[in-house]
């Protein structure tokens, strides 16, 4: 029987595999990125279980929001890191440092 | 034959452990494609847990949203652009312990949050959908666009300022760019381009052989 | 215990089979034919050498393409390489899933059926994509980005095709969209009249997301040898060559489904006699009816390729983007007010 913290619990779990991804892979932009859809995919997740289980649709229309949310953000993020790597050739975040003082 | 609540409990089991096992791989894969593959493969299974909490209209559209489009332009970023494997790659194993540490502390507070003892009390009841006498897309689409119809609105704004952000952030003038304007190529003629003149039929010059006609040819035996 | 066994795997997978196999032979002939119309419009014979008429040519040829060697290029991503083919093949098939072909004849009647099929159309580019990216070869990967491009753009006129016969159907069920065609009229009930110009951009978005003449940039013999699977060669082309032309079929038969009205028959409701049962199906409708609509549209597809010359990239791209998705867009609007002011007759099923 599949019980709500089954889903919560892969939730979490996805979130913090999603945490280290963000410690361990500093330098690369793209696997950044990938870490924050991760994220957003575990915070799905539990809205989708919590829908699921306390019989409320506003679970679910919030992770259609996050989803259209979401899209539009990796879009933008990838034109961004498109124009980054045009202009510096470089995705290394390390070397992105010409703001500092 | 198997008990359908265990059933599903297995198929969630066997979901779940793909899907961690894909975020674990998105994470510590070397190659970015690789990487961004395992992502899909872990949207993919996503999709399939969701199936079995009945949440089928957004497990779909996580595969189309996701999958169809968004893990396309990654695997399309990544292919075009020429990244140096062992420059973003550096700091990797120096981070590796924070990394694990930070994510454990994180999971075993979650865990202490949640109270999995105390959640596991709550079995999957009925399908809400199904209660309501709709279908999960019936039943999500009502929601939105009744009681969230002005967030739906918003969220089309969003995605459009999106597009128009996209465009304007990767679109480059090039001063060496050949460019045709397409509705002028649909829009020309035949008569513009090639100019047709009559003229009366030349005689030959008397001093040249005829030339022998190759119907008369097969015509004569 | 022995009845479950059998309802709940046993019969499955004969029903599963009873799909792919016909599947399988349906595109060695579909090849065939295919090879056949264009040498005929070309004012040649085709193939006529092997077995009678040369009906035996597509089994000859995939037993060559078995028995050959697949090649790795050197510094080949060996596991993607070989992973790419079935990823085009897998939801090639998968889709067919969910296609009625007739009353009560469907693998999976399920509600989503057509979230499910736009689900699995998009995930076809992900073998395209691979293939190119990991044959280590300029012209695979000019291939690969260049049908990525052209399937998620063309993907948007044809989701927004199929708004516009969910907003008339009511239901993502295909089954409901059949029964949503029914009527006392014969063709002139199904979709394809109140969504005349959806209906043309639905299948030229087809075509285009086949990558298919004209728009086989992707492919594009001349220009990038033959694109993403130039590095291709035996078995692994032949899987390749499975799923595009079982993608072809699948857009014929989801086009006849969506459009002209499924497994119904065109004089419905003109007749009424009954005379026998062989002969009632010319107008109860039956799966023979989309049979011969889905034909009529994989025809189309050979007569596009023997007609028209490829398409420039850009031209592709405009036609999308500038021409396709806003009709479509527009359509979604008119379908909206059809459906409201009750200007088209919506079956309800039978």
């Amino acid at each position: 029987m599949i019980t709500l913290s089954h889903f919560i619990v892969l939730g979490a779990v996805l979130f913090c595999i999603a945490v280290a991804g963000l410690f361990i892979n500093r330098k690369n932009v793209i696997v950044l990125l990938m870490a924050i859809e991760l994220m957003l995919l575990a915070v799905n997740m539990n809205f989708v279980a919590f829908s699921r289980f306390l019989g409320d649709v506003s679970g679910q229309v919030f992770v259609f929001f996050i989803l259209t949310v979401a899209a539009a953000e990796s879009a933008i993020g990838l034109a961004i890191l498109v124009l980054l790597f045009r202009n510096r050739s470089t995705i290394n975040i390390a070397e992105i440092d010409s703001m500092k003082g | 034959m198997i008990d359908p609540n265990l059933f599903q409990l297995i198929c969630f089991y066997a979901f779940g452990v793909v899907t961690v096992g894909a975020a674990l791989a998105v994470i510590t894969l070397k190659n970015s494609v690789h990487a961004v593959l395992a992502l899909v493969l872990t949207f993919f299974s996503t999709a399939c847990i969701w199936l079995l909490a009945e949440a089928e209209f957004l497990a779909i559209a996580l595969i189309v949203v996701y999958v169809g489009a968004v893990m396309v332009l990654f695997l399309f970023v990544v292919m075009m652009l020429d990244i140096k494997q062992e420059q973003v790659r550096e700091g990797f194993i120096r981070y590796l312990p924070v990394g694990i540490v930070v994510a454990l502390v994180m999971l075993v507070e979650m865990l202490a949050l949640i109270g999995v003892r105390a959640m596991q009390a709550i079995p999957m009841g009925a399908n809400p959908a199904a209660a309501a006498g709709m279908s999960n897309t019936a039943w999500l689409g009502t929601a939105l666009y009744t009681q969230y119809l002005l967030p739906f609105e918003i969220a089309a704004l969003i995605l459009t300022v999106g597009v128009v952000a996209a465009v304007a952030l990767t679109l480059r003038q090039r001063a060496d760019r050949r460019h045709e304007s397409a509705s002028q190529q649909v829009r020309v003629n035949a008569r513009d381009r090639v100019r047709i003149v009559k003229m009366a039929a030349e005689q030959p010059a008397r001093t040249t052989a005829q030339p022998q006609q190759p119907g008369d040819q097969e015509a004569k035996p | 215990m022995g009845e479950q066994i059998l309802n709940q795997l046993v019969w499955p997978i004969i029903y599963i089979l009873c799909i792919a196999v016909p599947l399988i032979l349906a595109v060695a002939m579909f090849v065939y034919w295919e090879r056949k119309v264009i040498g005929w419009m070309h004012v040649r014979m085709g193939p006529n050498k092997i077995g009678p008429l040369g009906l035996l040519q597509a089994f000859a040829d995939v037993v060559k393409l078995l028995i050959k060697e697949v090649i790795l290029p050197s510094s080949a991503n060996r596991f993607l390489y070989y992973l790419a083919p079935l990823l085009a093949l897998v939801p090639a098939f998968a889709a067919w899933a969910v296609i009625p072909f007739g009353e009560r004849m469907v693998l999976s009647n399920a509600n989503a059926g057509v979230l499910y099929l736009l689900a699995m159309t998009s995930l076809g580019v992900y073998g395209i994509i691979l293939a190119g990216w990991a044959s280590n070869s300029r012209y695979a990967l000019l291939g690969a980005m260049r049908s990525a491009a052209q399937v998620i753009s063309y993907e948007l006129a044809m989701g927004l095709c199929l708004v516009c016969v969910l907003v008339l159907a009511g239901s993502l069920n295909l089954t409901d969209i059949v029964h949503a065609q029914a009527g006392g009229k014969g063709f002139l009930d199904w979709f394809w009249l109140p969504l005349l110009p959806v209906f043309v951009i639905y299948f030229i978005s087809g075509v285009a997301e086949t990558n298919r003449a004209p728009f086989d940039v992707a492919e594009g013999e001349s220009e990038i040898v033959a694109g993403f699977h130039v590095e291709y060669s035996g078995s692994a082309f032949a899987i390749f060559f499975l799923a595009e032309y079982a993608n072809m079929i699948l857009v014929s038969f989801l086009a006849s489904v969506l459009f002209l009205g499924g497994w119904l028959s065109p004089f419905q409701g003109w007749i009424t006699a009954d005379v026998s049962p062989w002969v009632n199906w010319i107008w109860t409708g039956g799966f023979i009816w989309l049979f011969i609509k889905a034909f009529l549209f994989a025809f189309m597809f050979l007569w596009f390729r023997a007609s028209f010359p490829r398409y420039r990239y850009d031209q592709i791209m405009r036609l999308g983007w500038k021409v396709f998705i806003p009709i479509a867009i527009a359509w979604v609007l008119v379908a909206g007010c059809m459906k409201y002011f009750g200007w088209v007759s919506i079956g309800t099923g039978v």
